[in-house]
């Protein structure tokens, strides 16, 4: 049978394969709305630390982990309720990605932070945390973006 | 090193796709397959039954609440069988150059 394919037919089969393999990366996508969730609840807990009374921070923290569980969960649970992509379409470059930009985010975040509070800034933790925020809906998608150009790099490599 | 095998059983085109949206997976739902494909469900069925019959692939019946739900994983001898004819078919492009690669 090898012998009676002709190169095109090839061509065609493995276009086939990289095609379902995108449909299956697809399904590894994080909405716009979690990275507003997220970057909400870090402001919304800086602010509840800073207001120094109890009854607000215990509020605070509650809102924070329960925000947080259910964003996660909601994300986690649509992306793979029908099918679980395999772990290795993730290349370390990926990895890499969303560590650095973990690190991207706390290095601008806490210096600011720091920087507001030696001026004297009267909140300085929430307005830390507003400009991680603002780099968090900024760069979150673009860090999917990124990933998803890696996911299908190493999908076509397999295939190709 | 994956020894190039071409699998007729897998080249038949709605198999392949199958197999190829499998590949990517650690499992996925019948749901899923037949939506992303484009299958009826009897269709679907069949060729399913057909790649286990082959043991290429292990299904999965299950309960959520009332529904029953259905998924289907390829397991490692099918995995096995869809990359060496995945090497199969890039020999087959390789040998005739990159001329015949689709844009």
């Amino acid at each position: 049978m090898t012998e009676n394919l002709r190169p095109e037919e090839a061509a065609q089969a493995l276009a086939e394969i990289q095609q379902r393999q995108q449909q299956v990366i697809r399904l590894v996508t994080v909405p716009a709305w979690f990275f507003w969730a997220i970057a909400g609840l870090n402001v919304e807990l800086s602010a509840a630390i800073e207001s120094r009374r109890p009854l607000l921070l215990g509020i605070g923290i509650a809102v924070f982990v329960i925000g947080l569980l259910a964003t996660i969960f909601r994300v986690v649970y649509g992306s793979v309720r029908h099918a679980q992509p395999r772990n290795d379409l993730m290349p370390p470059a990926g990895v890499f990605a969303i560590l650095g930009f973990v690190a991207i985010v706390l290095a601008v975040t806490l210096p600011a932070a720091f920087a507001l509070q030696a001026s004297g800034a009267r909140y300085p933790a929430t307005l830390g945390s507003l400009i991680g925020g603002a780099l968090i809906v900024l760069g979150g998608p673009l860090l999917i973006r990124y990933l998803h150009r890696v996911m299908r790099a190493n999908a076509s490599g397999d295939s190709r | 090193m994956i020894k190039p095998k071409f699998d007729e059983l897998i080249h038949a085109p709605t198999r392949l796709s199958i197999v190829s949206l499998l590949a990517a997976t650690e499992w996925a739902e019948f749901g899923f397959i037949r939506d992303s494909i484009g299958l009826s469900d009897s269709a679907l069925s069949k060729q399913l039954t057909t790649l286990d019959e082959a043991g290429y692939v292990e299904i999965r019946k299950g309960f959520v609440g009332r529904r029953s739900r259905t998924a289907a994983r390829l397991n490692s001898v099918g995995r096995a069988a869809f990359e060496q004819h995945v090497r199969a078919l890039q020999e087959i492009v390789a040998r005739a150059g990159a001329s015949v690669l689709p844009e």
